[in-house]
């Protein structure tokens, strides 16, 4: 009875939707985290009476024929790259993005990684580093006695040194572009990398060339919405339990033949 | 005698068949654009009983045959979403899907962007086009789908969405993948009536109460055919037993 292996190709896609939602509604306060969606697809079909075959010597064809489709399937859980909102956070060191781009930060490894979670810190060097203390690109180091410490929209940082009455510039904070960025990989800590799939990256300078802007003192909160993630789950799991039943029929009808001989 | 059997083993084939098809709809009710299968059966009647001196005459048998699935086009609920690469079709058209297959008509507008930068559906290849597949550059911004399919980012225009109905569009084949086939003699026409909505994709068109109702209607029918079957058999078993029954 291929009905019950068709319904536990759908009950198989809907736990992996309401995985997918849950690991959204986790992540609804995390910074910068881009809620992801799963995408599915039917499975083969088998023609049992292909349409357009003859049914007669004299050409007569069959309108339309059998089809037999052997379920669902999970097809990708692609990245909804849309903006957050922005969270005034007063810290300095907080800083959007609005618009497009990640910052680059390199990992332990020498490898770069991509965010869009701008909750930067200063470490003992004096560096901008993430909250893991991987180095924002290009690296920017702080003097200790610097105050008034301000990252313009184009990224500029900039501080005011003892005895100066005029700001220090220090550096430029980076951007990166994808082509496709949904195509990046998720690594955890709200960090991506490149595949294939998302391109190579195309750095440049915060408002310019179709880069965003940056926003200090603001974070860019998560692009989940409560309400749309549990209509899907609602959804999710009604389509789970009546997958359930399909089995539950399969095996009714199953049990029916058995019953026969005796 | 043995047609009860026979006539009971069609019905329970097509039976079969039907809750296959009903279970291959429950589990694509959460797919984007997929849309749902029926079944439609048909009396198939055996021959005359060439001998007509039975004072009653011979009676036909008619056995049942799935004769074959049908496509519900009806339109799915549209789903906003909020991506600008989302579209969900308004109407009666199909996106224009280039697989290694040749072209796939397709309603799940759920589109991506490859490494190269072309618009491609979630499997990556590529939706096409008036002009071949439509190529976005990194810079672009501001994605705008309009209702006729025109492609424009913020700066320039990048294409058109091919949009196709077709005059024939129940002889479509299903091909996997939530995307149909044409076979011969059905032609794509440039399509009038239908329109793209963005940031929204297609729901499935499978409603589930009808599906489950369908449902309980074949495990029911099935169960009381398995019951004539057994009915059947005993009828059998006690001819057996009365007509061996040789008085002593």
């Amino acid at each position: 009875m291929r009905a019950l292996h068709t319904a536990a190709t759908g009950m198989i896609a809907q736990e992996v939707n309401v995985q997918v939602i849950s690991n959204n509604i986790a992540n609804m306060r995390t910074t910068g985290y881009k809620r992801q969606r799963a995408e599915f697809q039917d499975l083969l079909y088998e023609h049992v009476r292909r349409a357009g075959s003859q049914t007669s010597e004299q050409g007569n064809m069959l309108p339309a024929g059998v089809e037999i489709g052997a379920g669902v399937k999970t097809v990708g859980t692609p990245r909804v790259m849309t903006q957050g909102n922005l969270l005034p956070t007063g810290k300095d060191f907080d800083v959007a993005i609005r618009g497009e781009g990640f910052f680059r930060i390199q990992l332990p490894d020498g490898s770069f990684a991509y965010t869009r979670d701008g909750s930067f810190e200063m470490d003992a060097q004096g560096r901008i580093v993430t909250n893991q203390g991987y180095v924002v690109q290009p690296g920017i180091t702080i003097p200790q006695n610097a105050t008034q410490i301000t990252i313009n929209s184009e990224g500029r940082v900039s501080v005011m040194l003892p005895g100066n009455t005029t700001p220090t510039q220090l550096g430029q904070i980076e951007l990166s572009m994808f082509i496709n960025k949904a195509g990046l990989q998720a690594i955890g800590d709200n960090l991506f990398v490149e595949t294939t799939a998302s391109g190579t990256p195309q750095n440049g300078t915060p408002g310019v060339d179709g880069f965003g802007n940056l926003q200090q003192g603001n974070l860019e909160q998560a692009n989940v919405e409560a309400v749309t993630e549990i209509s899907d789950l609602i959804a999710a799991q009604r389509a789970y339990e009546m997958n359930a039943k399909v089995i539950n029929a399969a095996d009714q009808m199953l049990q029916a033949t058995a019953n026969v001989m005796r | 005698m043995d047609n009860t059997l026979l006539v009971a083993l069609s019905r329970q084939t097509a039976l079969q068949r039907a809750l296959e098809v009903t279970a291959n709809n429950i589990a694509n009710i959460n797919t984007t654009g997929f849309k749902a299968d029926g079944v439609v059966f048909e009396e198939h009647l055996s021959e005359r009983a060439r001998d007509n001196r039975f004072a009653l005459g011979d009676r036909r048998v008619s056995f049942v045959a799935d004769r074959a699935t049908w496509h519900n086009f009806r339109q799915g609920a549209v789903q906003p979403t909020g991506n600008p690469l989302d579209v969900a079709i308004s109407g009666d058209g199909f996106l224009v899907v280039q697989t290694p297959r040749g072209e796939r008509y397709t309603r799940n507008g759920a589109l991506q962007i490859s490494a190269t930068g072309e618009l491609v559906n979630p499997e990556g290849y590529p939706v096409l086009g008036d002009g071949g597949p439509i190529t976005l550059q990194t810079q672009d911004r501001n994605i705008t789908i309009a209702p006729d399919g025109t492609v424009s980012v913020s700066g320039g225009l990048r294409g058109r969405l091919r949009i196709v109905e077709f005059p024939q569009r129940e002889r479509l084949q299903k091909d996997a993948t939530s995307s149909f086939a044409a076979p011969d003699g059905v032609q794509p026409q440039p399509a009038t009536r239908s329109r793209l909505v963005q940031g929204a994709v297609e729901t499935s068109n499978v409603e589930g109460v009808i599906e489950i109702s369908r449902m309980i209607e074949i495990t029911r029918a099935y169960t009381t055919l398995s019951q004539l079957t057994l009915a059947q058999s005993d009828m059998r078993r006690s001819a057996i037993e009365r007509l061996a029954d040789v008085p002593a």
